[in-house]
Parts: structure tokens; C-alpha cells; sequence
């Protein structure tokens, strides 16, 4: 900035105020509410301006304040830069490449997606993941909400039962999926031999849990039994916030229980249970670990009765080394979830204004 | 909205975890779990050996070398270390640094390791076909052959094996071990069922019809009469043994028969059945030391580790204390002794700073020297002399009786998966298709129709 002298400085100065007066005039009389939130905009820059040239100092109060904040946020925002956005960034890009890593990475177009269409295992994946989903979101959810109704509840040993729901989220996966494993073994598991003893269910035909059509069935119920309790002491959280008074003036008016649930808890726990939808949806397409343990046997590998998005993306990236055509199934992952949590988020949106 | 937008794409962001999946076990088909009998020996003298003399190269003995060598298990196999002591007395100035990366996902690893700039491995060690296929194409190791003619290596004493793995022409490792698979079987089993031992030619017919002679589906005292692994190796590949037929045919009609073989062995109780295995992840060596398996088909590296878990102990000697060998069953009118194998070879990194160091290191550990090494703790090198057949079957703890003896002689060997460019591939579409059909979720039919279309597509790519 060239130097002026104090003349100089109080005339621009006198400008300025001018020019924001006038401003400040037009903020009263405009009427379009877009127009005046940009005009109001304006004035702060106007003002920012004016402080600078008084004080005379290099960088303003309103400058200082956000380099301080944005060096507190810097370490996180680096990290989440090098280790996450730059990658996602890249997978992208990785999407419309042909690449294995090594080799010059060359221009594949569309090629990748159009691959896709004819591959019998992404095919399945897809399918799988798309059913896992839609078995697990709503199930989960409805179990969720009816134990944290139950437990909220004032009966008793609710702290117990409350912990005993929560368990098998803090267990370990792979250690409870090792008991899953023997409980539903198919020839030697309790669940089967209840069903060839006391329901007689002839030995041929007893269900193998974990090949085949039921194995899906097996990662849902799996899955819900995991993650319920978690979702449950959200709920309770939700529940905790409803007001009693609510309930007393709905008993006063003779409303019955399905009556104030209807018209109380549910309304009232919309934004918990929109939360609990979003994350479990997120969670749910990601699911990987549950099939591998619950399907993939000694060596982890899936076949097309269960295999999901993930696992398929995990072996064309660092099995077959086909890092392009893997980002590819990559962003078919992404666009579902994103147009999935769109649509939630829309709804959610419109709810709150009605 | 904007910012409503921005949460939802920050939610999404959290898909990126997912991109760095946690590693699984893909390459399968080979003998990780080996241990060593005895411990190093001696290490052998040069001159005891002709034609590969290690005086050639004027390098090794100048300026002192360190070699960086990635391997896997180095905890549990003794032979890795054998080697290095063994080489590092007969090679003046050259240091072997061992890397281990574990042997679950040492392929996986190992390739994401050789991935882009920045590797520092020299020599590395390759587990299976597959992983080969993938670093020759990542241009991460490098073609031996001027180095083979060069020193005038003679190919031949790898009785073919070296044929199976050619890429365009070119060998980019050259096999150090040499596992082929046999017929294990439990004696005691045979002798309280009153029945005669396999023999060393059988065909199918026979071998099933004597699985079923010794199977006892009584519940609390089951004999199973035979044992197949869940790998793909351990059933389908009896098709390839007739010597026509390859898994890279993309034609599988070959396969059929064992199949139906398995399958109906299992209907009957002769064997477990493929869903138990893969629910409870029963691993061959445990199902065989039980006891109540009588013959199982499974690798020459399964010799060494009944000889020390024996030994030491960990297997009741008095369940299956009592074992043979005989040579795999044939199908009618192949010659016996024709078997499945699986090579680990030893290759040249494009990285290295001492390319000529690290070959001189491969020569040597693939040759007569590094064979007498390995031959030493019971494994089997890729280099068979006689000498080297004798050492392991004078092991103590190797059955005694001559059938046995006579079981390590090969006729034909076939690797598990010989080169191709997209074996990688072919063979994820094999395993899964294996899977569906050994678990029911695919008749047998369906079964190799899927496998003919998919490898189909992939052939024609």
C-alpha cells in the first residue's frame, strides 16, 4: 500500500463513510430480502475498511480473528486434507483412469462404468448390499425404538437390561461373529438341532445359515442384534427430551398409549430418528466386516451369494490391482449414499417447515 | 440449503474410510505354515557341489552388499534363516536383510510395497502364480533370462516347472521350492477297519470306493474317510491332472466328474461337508491330526509340519502318529504319480541398486546349494536329485515304509495355476464359483456354466 498522508487519508475516509451512509440508505428502502443480505454484506466490508485506514495497521481486528481461529483448525483440516480429501479427490479422478499402480495411469473414459454392466459380481454386490440395506435400516430402527421405549420405562433392573442391550455393540466382531458361527453351525449348531429335534424339521433340509439365500438373512439379523442397543441409547437420549407435560395434558384429554405415541413420541423424536436413519443407511452400505466373518469361512472370500460393494471394491483394488475400474464401483457406493441421504435430508427439511 | 448441502457431502465423506479396507487373505494355494524338523545343520560346503560353482561372480567378494530380501513367517519357518546363515558364511561381504510380511496377505503386501517409487527391496520371495502375474505386469521385478544365459543355468533341472510361469517368453523368477500334493493317510484307521493301505496307483474309482469302505457315520464315533480343504486346489483340480485340460482353458466340463465325486462323498458322510468347514474355518491340519480322517489330500508341505508337531508333541501321536504318503489317485488311463504343484520362486526387483548382487543370491538359493539347505529341514526343493529325496525321507519321523518313499517320485507336475496374464482374475472367478458349487448355492451344472461364461469374458478382454 503507498504511503498517503493524514489529508489524504481523512478525504478517502470522508468517501467512504459517504459511500456507506448511502448504502445503508438503499438497505432501508430495498425489499427483495437476497438483494438486502448482500447489501448488508456490503456495509461490513465498507466498515472493515474504514477501521483499517484509521488504525493504520497492516491487517485488521476482523483478519486477525480468523487467522486465529483458522490456525486452530489447521492441524485437523491438514490431516483430513492429506489422509482423506486429497484421496477421495483422486478416486475420482481414478474412476475415468486405468491404473494398477505402477504403470503410467492412462485415460479410460467411461470405459470403467460401462464394465460395470456387464460384471456379474458388482452386479451381485450391488444386490446384496441394496437388500442388506433395506432389511437392516427399518429393523434395526423399529427394534431400537421399542427397547428404549420399553426401558425407558420405570421397571425394574432397568440399568441391567439397559447394559445387556448395549453389550453386544462394545463386543468385540470378531469374537461374537465366533459365536454366531457355532450357534447357527449347520450341523452341530443348538439353533439347528432345536430344529431337528423338537420341530422335527427333517435333516436334509435344515437351513444353512450362512451359504446361499440365508446368508443375507443371517448378516440382517446379525447386524440388527449388534447394533441395536447403540441405537437404542440414542433413542433414550430422544426420549429423555420429551417434555412430560406433554403426556399429562394428552392423558388429561383421554388420549390411549398409541394415541400419545402416534401423536407425541413419534413427532417429537423425528430429528433423533432422522439421525438414526442417516447413520445406520451410511453404516449399512458400507458393511463389510459382518459378511466377512459371518460368510467368508477360512480364507475371506465371498462368493455371489454374499459378497457387498465394499469387499468388491477392496478385491479389484489390491487383489487384481485394477485401481481405476475399483474407484469406479467406488463412486457407485457414493452416488447411493449421497442421493440416499439427499432425499432424507429433503425430507427431514420438509417436515421441520411444516 | 448450500449449507444443508455441504453437511450432506461432508456425511458422505465419510465413505472414505472405507477405501482403506483392512487386508484379507487372497493367496491360498501354497504351503505357509511350514516348519522346519531339525534346526540348520551345517551350512553346506561350495565344493561339494559341480557345476554351479559361486566363483564367478567378481563382485560379491569386493565390496560389502547388503541385500534386502522380503519374506514371510520368519518366526515358524526355519528355513529362511538357514539360508541366509548358509549364504552369508559362503559369500564374503554380502549382508541379507529379511523383511517379514507376514504370510496371510504376503502377495497383497509385498505388491503394495513395490507399488510406485520409494521400495528398497532387492530380492523378493513369490508365493503364488497369481502375485507373480500382478508384479510382472506392475514391472516391479525383472526378466533373469540374460542372467540365466549368461551363467549358463541349466533350466531343465526344474523338470518344467519353470515352463508354466514364462510371461511372453521371458522368466521373471527362477523356484527355489516345490511343493507337490499327495495322499495323506491315517494307518491306524486302515488297520482297525481291516483294510489294505492306498497304493501308490490308484485310479478315482478305487480311492472313492475306498474313502467309502472305511467311513463309519455311527454319531459320536464318525470316521470320515476322506478330508478335502475348502481351496479350490483340493477338489477341482483333480480335473487338470489328466494333462489336457488347465484352468485357463475357460472350458470346465472337465471338472464335473470330481464334483460329483465330492459331492456325493459328502451326501454320505465320507466327508465333512464343505458349509461346516468353511462355518467353523477347520483348518486340514487339524482335521487330520484328529484322527478320525483317513486320507487327505493336501501338499508336500504338510510333511514337514506332522513330522515336528509330532515330534513336539502337538499332535497326539496316538491319533495320528501312525501316517503314510502314497501318491495322488489318477483318473483311468493317466499315468500315476502325474500331480498338482505349486512353486515359490525367488525374483530380481526393478528397484534394486545391485541387480547383479541380488541374481548371484537367487542363482545360489535356487540351485544345488540352497536345495541342500532346504532339503535339510524337510521341505522340498525345486532342484529333486536323488540325494536331496534321500535326506528327507532319512528325516526322522518320515514314515518308513517304502510306499511312502516311493510317493515323492513326480511323473507329471501341474502347477495349481500356471502364468496367464489375467490369472489374477480367472482365479477370483474359480474360487467363488468353487465356493457356490461345494456349498449348494449352484448345482454342478450351473456351476461350471457361470465359471465358462465368466472366464470367458475375461479371456476375451
Amino acid at each position: 500500500m503507498p504511503k498517503m498522508d493524514d489529508a489524504q487519508k481523512a478525504a478517502k475516509i470522508n468517501s467512504l463513510q459517504e459511500e456507506l451512509t448511502a448504502l445503508i440508505g438503499a438497505v432501508r428502502t430495498e425489499t427483495d430480502s437476497k438483494k438486502k443480505r448482500k447489501l448488508i454484506a456490503k456495509i461490513g466490508d465498507y466498515n472493515r475498511q474504514i477501521d483499517t485506514m484509521k488504525s493504520g495497521k497492516l491487517l485488521s481486528r476482523e483478519t486477525k480473528r480468523d487467522l486465529v481461529a483458522y490456525s486452530f483448525i489447521a492441524p485437523n483440516f491438514i490431516g483430513f486434507c492429506v489422509f482423506t480429501l486429497i484421496p477421495i479427490v483422486f478416486a475420482f479422478a481414478l474412476a475415468f483412469m486405468k491404473w494398477d499402480g505402477s504403470n503410467p495411469i492412462q485415460w479410460a473414459g467411461i470405459g470403467n462404468f460401462t464394465r460395470l454392466t456387464d460384471d456379474i459380481f458388482f452386479r451381485a454386490a450391488l444386490k446384496n448390499t441394496i437388500i442388506y440395506c433395506i432389511g437392516t435400516v427399518p429393523l434395526t430402527m423399529i427394534a431400537s425404538l421399542a427397547l428404549a421405549i420399553i426401558l425407558n420405562q420405570k421397571v425394574v433392573g432397568r440399568g441391567i437390561f439397559r447394559t445387556l442391550s448395549f453389550f453386544p455393540y462394545v463386543a468385540s466382531l470378531v469374537a461374537i461373529t465366533a459365536v454366531w458361527k457355532m450357534l447357527f453351525h449347520p450341523s452341530k449348531g443348538p439353533i439347528n438341532n432345536i430344529l431337528l429335534n423338537v420341530l422335527k424339521v427333517p435333516q436334509k433340509s435344515l437351513p444353512q445359515w450362512f451359504t446361499g439365500g440365508l446368508v443375507l438373512l443371517s448378516m440382517i439379523l446379525f447386524s440388527v442384534w449388534k447394533y441395536m442397543g447403540y441405537y437404542m441409547v440414542i433413542y433414550l437420549a430422544g426420549l429423555q427430551g420429551i417434555s412430560g407435560e406433554l403426556y399429562e395434558a394428552a392423558s388429561l384429554d383421554g388420549a390411549n398409549t398409541w394415541q400419545k405415541f402416534r401423536y407425541i413420541t413419534w413427532p417429537q423424536l423425528s430429528s433423533t430418528t432422522f439421525f438414526v436413519v442417516v447413520m445406520l443407511t451410511i453404516n449399512c452400505f458400507k458393511v463389510y466386516d459382518i459378511a466377512i466373518m459371518l460368510a467368508g469361512g477360512g480364507s475371506g472370500e465371498l462368493t455371489t451369494s454374499a459378497t457387498v460393494l465394499v469387499y468388491y471394491i477392496y478385491q479389484k483394488a489390491f487383489i487384481d490391482w485394477d485401481l481405476g475400474y475399483s474407484s469406479a464401483v467406488a463412486m457407485v457406493l457414493f452416488i447411493m449414499v449421497l442421493v440416499v441421504t439427499i432425499i432424507q435430508f429433503r425430507g427431514q427439511a420438509k417436515r421441520e417447515r411444516a | 440449503m448450500k449449507k444443508k448441502f455441504l453437511s450432506v457431502l461432508l456425511a458422505t465423506a465419510m465413505l472414505g474410510t472405507l477405501l482403506t479396507g483392512c487386508g484379507d487373505d487372497s493367496s491360498k494355494n501354497n504351503g505357509g505354515n511350514d516348519t522346519s524338523t531339525t534346526p540348520a545343520e551345517s551350512t553346506p560346503k561350495p565344493e561339494d557341489n559341480g557345476p554351479s560353482a559361486d566363483n564367478n561372480g567378481d563382485e560379491n567378494s569386493s565390496e560389502p552388499v547388503t541385500l534386502k530380501w522380503a519374506i514371510w513367517d520368519q518366526e515358524t519357518t526355519a528355513y529362511w534363516k538357514d539360508i541366509k546363515e548358509a549364504y552369508e558364511a559362503s559369500h564374503e561381504g554380502v549382508t541379507i536383510e529379511m523383511v517379514d510380511l507376514g504370510s496371510t496377505d504376503y502377495m497383497t503386501v509385498l505388491a503394495t510395497e513395490l507399488s510406485g517409487d520409494g521400495s528398497d527391496f532387492d530380492v523378493v520371495t513369490i508365493k503364488d502364480v497369481p502375485g507373480y502375474a500382478t508384479l510382472v505386469q506392475k514391472n516391479a521385478i525383472i526378466p533373469l533370462d540374460d542372467y540365466i544365459s549368461a551363467d549358463g543355468v541349466d533350466l531343465s533341472k526344474y523338470a518344467g516347472a519353470t515352463d508354466q510361469v514364462l510371461v511372453d517368453g521371458k522368466l521373471y523368477e527362477l523356484p527355489f521350492r516345490n511343493d507337490f500334493w499327495v495322499l495323506f493317510y491315517n494307518k491306524d484307521l486302515f488297520d482297525a477297519a481291516g483294510v489294505p493301505y492306498p497304493t501308490n496307483d490308484m485310479t478315482f474309482e478305487e480311492y472313492d470306493a475306498l474313502a467309502r469302505q472305511l467311513t463309519d457315520t455311527t454319531f459320536g464315533s464318525q470316521i470320515y474317510g476322506a478330508h478335502y480343504h475348502t481351496w479350490r486346489s483340493a477338489v477341482q483340480l483333480f480335473g487338470v491332472l489328466d494333462g489336457e485340460h488347465t484352468i485357463l482353458d475357460g472350458e470346465y466340463s472337465a471338472f464335473k466328474p470330481y464334483y460329483e465325486m465330492v459331492l456325493g462323498q459328502e451326501a454320505d458322510g465320507v466327508c465333512r461337508t464343505y458349509a461346516d468347514l468353511k462355518t467353523e474355518g477347520l483348518h486340514y491340519s487339524a482335521a487330520f491330526s484328529g484322527g478320525d480322517v483317513a486320507m487327505l489330500n493336501m501338499g508336500s508341505w504338510f510333511i514337514a509340519t506332522m513330522i515336528t508337531n509330532l515330534q513336539t508333541g502337538e499332535y497326539d501321536s496316538s491319533l495320528c502318529g501312525n501316517w503314510g504318503i502314497v501318491k495322488y489317485p489318477h483318473a483311468e488311463g493317466v499315468e500315476a504319480g502325474s500331480t498338482l504343484g505349486t512353486i515359490t520362486g525367488l525374483a530380481v526387483t526393478s528397484a534394486t541398486d545391485t541387480p547383479d548382487a541380488a541374481w548371484e543370491f537367487v542363482k545360489w538359493v535356487s540351485g544345488e546349494e540352497g536345495a541342500a539347505v532346504m532339503a535339510s529341514s524337510g521341505n522340498f526343493p525345486a532342484i529333486m536329485t536323488d540325494e536331496v529325496k534321500d535326506l528327507i525321507t532319512g528325516l526322522e519321523g518320515f514314515p518308513t515304509d517304502d510306499a511312502s518313499r516311493e510317493a515323492l517320485s513326480v511323473s507329471n507336475l501341474y502347477l495349481e495355476v500356471p502364468y496367464a496374464p489375467n490369472v489374477s482374475e480367472i482365479n477370483s472367478v474359480l474360487d467363488s464359483y468353487h465356493g457356490s458349487i461345494m456349498a449348494g448355492e449352484m448345482s454342478i451344472d450351473e456351476g461350471i456354466e457361470a465359471m465358462n461364461t465368466e472366464v470367458g469374458k475375461i479371456l476375451a478382454q
